[in-house]
């Protein structure tokens, strides 16, 4: 890397990839070279992103089916590797430790007897935390962006709602962009994700040339991409799913206590056990013909 | 934070103590108090953390109004610059924050001029009228003693109103030690009282002993504040919604959830907005996007907003997300002496070290162990125990 370069010192990228690992996946388990394609294509992107500006930051995630771990950089000392040409060791030690942490949490995984869903929430949640212990460890008056990537053929999960809203605010707070790649289905939660933070959602179809689209789409970033041609943002509906049936809605009720929604009146929250006032006005329009 | 629960003379006693405190800080000012003051804010937040999960009945839709002292008192340089502009921008803070954590709820600001009391803005439910009567604020000439009745009753004949399954708050930020009302201030204070109102203090000065009596016969809170730190996490604190009083009624509210989707990739018709109509400055103007009522179909750019055909409240399934972490507060962490219970903070991968971790911090529930910043951030932010949402619960 030409130290010469880099004009602006005092900016950095710092880029977590999210990796969903679970063999779980639909795409995973009718093709099982698959994850070893994907993660090719994430070593590649990684170095792709730190070739970028030699101060940029690099991190891989894996969500496995029972545990999330980090694949890079590992937390105290970092693997030996051996100067193949000096310039770029860098870019093998993340080839080496990536793929040796990877087939170590294979290896070691408890046996999957049935298939379960991917956490990534909380992959998003730990990267997070990282982002922000980076941050409060940069020195004063370097600006760094950062940015999670989530690479996933999973399936939707509501389950993980509460989570991922989380997520979603704190990295708007902390101005963090999230991007997600949906490999195979598409990922409505994620995509608000991508809505709230300024992230790009992109859902492929096909999977030959997933490195292409990776680095078409997430390599710029979020400044400039506004001056590339990219996919176009779908709208994204934010209408509430009642907490009774997951089902979208229009007109719902929302309890005053807890602020579950409800599709139907009832006279108690199933979330928090309030009882509500039956008779007495309701706040809107009450409708006289109909009984509830 | 002061919090008059009586249940606990101890932790009460320990709170107050700091009035005390505040003198001779004053006296000396060297940056070694600061550490003092940074550990009496830090052990505040953990136990308003650990106060958090033993709450679930929260008030959420809160009614807010904020009486503000602009006597002469308030020019008092001892917060930077004055006592005034400090309460300004902080304010500007906590308005931000408060709709950002409170998203169905209302506020409205109240200034406290010479002896009279005069309401700056009316309680709506976005913050951008309000920064706007804030910016005003710096303008209004500080005279004076302030009238605490005055501003009382204006609050209380706003927040009479509102409906029964809200909460209705005043906070009072009071730079004067006296106050200058027309009659005695008790049948105010009863009145309050009846009508269910939280009265909350925040003393810029030191303790004034009918402010406290108030809170404490409203089941407010009351905190003096001993530099701009401690000023701002006592009135961040306000931030989050207050138990609910055990008089408010409960409800289901209908409430509308607008998309703004449009009709098989066609361009919605053109049509004008309902919330700049009657906007001199930024008229309504004839646009395509935009968020309508699904029972009246009128159309507003913004959300949340109360429908002004319908009356139906319009929010988005985010907006209310954004409070949930209130009612289901991360468990309190276990404050542990470090001893090697980890190599590394499961959250960030920090290596824990003995000289640079005295403590470490562990949840109860997925008997993960954290670092002291992820500990913070964790309660304070992200609001979600990583250890818990990392798929530990499934291994077998
Ligand atoms: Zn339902
Ligand atoms: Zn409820
Ligand atoms: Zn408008
Ligand atoms: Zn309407
Ligand atoms: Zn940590
Ligand atoms: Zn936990």
């Amino acid at each position: 890397m030409n130290k010469q370069q880099d004009v602006e010192s005092n900016k950095f990228s710092l880029l977590v990839i999210v990796l969903d690992t679970n063999p779980s996946q639909r795409i995973v388990r009718q093709n099982a070279q698959l994850l070893t394609q994907c993660v090719d294509a994430i070593i590649a992107f990684g170095n792709a992103h730190l070739m970028q500006c030699s101060q940029n930051k690099l991190a891989v995630l894996s969500c496995h089916h029972h545990a999330t771990d980090f694949l890079y950089p590992l937390p105290g000392k970092q693997l030996d590797v051996r100067q193949i040409d000096g310039q770029y060791e860098v870019f093998s030690l993340v080839e080496k430790t990536v793929k040796q942490r990877l087939s170590h949490i294979i290896t070691n995984s408890p046996k999957l007897n049935t298939p379960c869903e991917s956490i990534l929430a909380g992959s998003m949640a730990m990267a997070l935390c990282y982002i922000s212990r980076i941050q409060r460890n940069a020195a004063a008056g370097v600006k760094m962006h950062s940015r999670i990537l989530v690479v996933t053929g999973s399936n939707e999960c509501a389950s993980q709602y509460m989570t991922y809203m989380n997520v979603f605010f704190t990295a708007q707070k902390l101005g963090i962009t999230i991007d997600v790649c949906a490999m195979d289905k598409t990922m409505s939660l994620l995509q608000q994700g991508c809505d709230i933070t300024g992230g790009q959602y992109l859902r492929l179809t096909q999977l030959d040339g997933l490195l292409q689209y990776l680095l078409w789409v997430f390599l710029p970033d979020p400044q400039m991409r506004q001056k590339l041609v990219l996919p176009p943002a779908t709208k994204v509906d934010y209408r509430a799913a009642c907490f009774c049936h997951r089902e979208l809605i229009d007109i719902g009720y929302v309890c005053s206590v807890c602020l579950s929604i409800f599709c139907k009146f009832s006279p108690i929250c199933t979330t928090c056990h309030t009882v509500f006032k039956i008779p007495g006005p309701m706040p809107i329009k009450p409708k006289k013909k109909k009984k509830v | 934070m002061a919090d008059i629960d009586g249940e606990d003379p101890k932790e009460y006693r320990w709170e107050t103590g700091y009035e005390k405190t505040w003198e001779a800080i004053k006296e000396d000012d060297d940056g070694l108090l600061d550490g003092a003051i940074a550990e009496i804010i830090q052990k505040a937040k953990r136990k308003r953390q650990a106060q958090k999960t033993q709450q679930n009945r929260l008030g959420m839709m809160r009614h807010l109004y904020i009486v503000l002292d602009c006597s002469e008192s308030m020019t008092v340089p001892d917060l930077k610059p004055t006592r005034m502009l400090c309460t300004i921008k902080l304010l500007e803070i906590f308005i931000e924050e408060f709709f950002d954590q409170n998203p169905i709820s209302q506020l409205g600001l109240i200034v406290l001029k010479g002896k009279r009391a005069e309401k700056l803005t009316e309680l709506t439910g976005t913050s951008k009228l309000h920064l706007k009567a804030l910016e005003g604020v710096s303008k209004i000439p500080l005279t004076s003693e302030p009238s605490l009745q005055n501003g009382l009753d204006l609050a209380m004949k706003a927040l009479k109103v509102v409906p029964s399954h809200a909460s209705r708050e005043i906070l009072i930020i009071m730079g004067s030690l006296t106050t200058c009302d027309p009659v005695d201030i008790n049948s105010t204070i009863n009145a309050l009282k009846a009508d269910n109102i939280r009265c909350s203090v925040i003393s810029l000065s030191a303790e004034i002993h009918v402010c406290r009596h108030l809170t404490q016969q409203t089941d407010g809170s009351y905190g003096a504040v001993l530099d701009d730190a401690h000023f701002r996490d006592q009135l961040l604190a306000h931030v989050d919604p207050p138990p609910a009083a055990q008089t408010q009624e409960n409800s289901l509210i209908k409430m509308g959830f607008p998309h703004a989707k449009t009709d098989g990739g066609k361009d919605p018709p053109l049509s004008m907005c309902m919330c700049h109509i009657e906007n001199t400055e930024e008229p309504s103007k004839l646009t395509s996007g935009g968020y309508h009522c699904p029972q009246c179909f009128s159309k507003y750019c913004e959300l949340p907003v109360e429908c002004q055909t319908c009356g139906l409240t319009l929010v988005s399934a985010p907006h209310l997300a954004r409070s949930y972490h209130h009612l289901f507060p991360v468990q309190h962490f276990t404050e542990l002496e470090f001893n090697g219970q980890a190599a590394n903070c499961y959250a960030c991968q920090k290596p824990l070290t003995e000289a640079m971790d005295k403590n470490v911090y562990r949840c109860e529930k997925c008997a993960q162990v954290y670092c002291i910043d992820c500990d913070i951030f964790i309660h304070e932010t992200l609001h979600t125990c990583v250890g818990c949402n990392t798929g530990n619960s499934n291994r077998n």
